[in-house]
């Protein structure tokens, strides 16, 4: 009866971001909130390397939090601004490896691109193999929105999000690409 | 640069909670942000080294643009 009781306020997200932009202790709460989904999406795309992924998301949250000033809401979720950053940290990572670095992809993986490019062709191990080859002869930032959207499984609507860009375009541009991949398949 | 490879292995790559808890840590991205943000406490002119080289900064370029 006599107990203080502090109450605790609680924020809204963009409350939060507002906050963290004259304090940086605010941003603990969102780190909290979007740290494993990043982690997730940078370990998957960095096929499972767990200490670059722990690196890499640090990095990422790092980036965010220095340039938190900058962000303006544009109606986009915060976490696409998250994955954008997370991205470029990714393929910055990629390009300083002076090695390839190999990617694993499995057969449900393969089979929705398949399924989606109304092919008829059987999963076999050939065809897997032919479709892993035409995925690998595309450009980097092509091969990046298959990732997102067949391995990274995220919506049209969240590519387009990271992307800044409108659903149909983010639709368009992965249609276009999975018919230059049919293409170099009937060849 | 990156490659795709096909895993024969069925499984779906996801880290565990430990290896996601193993990485998460405010409080050092915190401290590693004030490194890198912290201003120097000492103006740079009251440095009595910076000072000087302010100064012949100053009236080299005041020789080269009078």
């Amino acid at each position: 009866m006599f107990s203080k009781r502090k109450n605790k306020i609680v924020y809204s997200e963009s409350e939060l971001i507002e906050l963290s932009k004259s304090n940086q202790q605010h941003f603990g709460a969102l780190y909290e909130k979007y740290f494993d989904t990043i982690f997730r999406f940078v370990f998957k795309r960095l096929g499972g390397d767990e200490a670059v992924s722990g690196d890499l998301t640090q990095q990422t949250f790092m980036k965010a939090m220095v340039n938190i000033q900058k962000y303006e809401d544009r109606g986009f979720p915060f976490s696409s601004w998250l994955f954008r950053i997370a991205q470029n940290e990714v393929n910055l990572y990629f390009r300083s490896q002076k090695t390839n670095k190999t990617v694993d992809v499995n057969e449900n993986q393969l089979k929705s691109v398949l399924e989606e490019m109304d092919s008829s062709s059987n999963m076999s191990m050939e065809n897997q193999e032919k479709l892993i080859q035409c995925i690998n002869n595309l450009e980097p930032d092509q091969m990046d929105l298959i990732e997102l959207r067949f391995f990274q499984e995220m919506s049209f609507k969240e590519i387009a999000d990271i992307y800044d860009i409108s659903e149909a375009n983010a639709k368009m541009r992965i249609y276009r690409l999975l018919e230059k991949i049919q293409k170099n398949w009937n060849k | 640069m990156r490659k795709f490879k096909l895993n024969s292995d069925q499984k779906e790559l996801e880290p565990t909670q430990e290896q996601i808890l193993r990485y998460k840590n405010f409080n050092s991205l915190s401290e590693n942000h004030k490194k890198l943000t912290k201003r120097p406490k000492k103006p740079l002119y009251k440095d009595p080294k910076m000072f000087l080289f302010i100064i012949l900064i100053g009236l080299i370029a005041l020789l080269l643009f009078s």
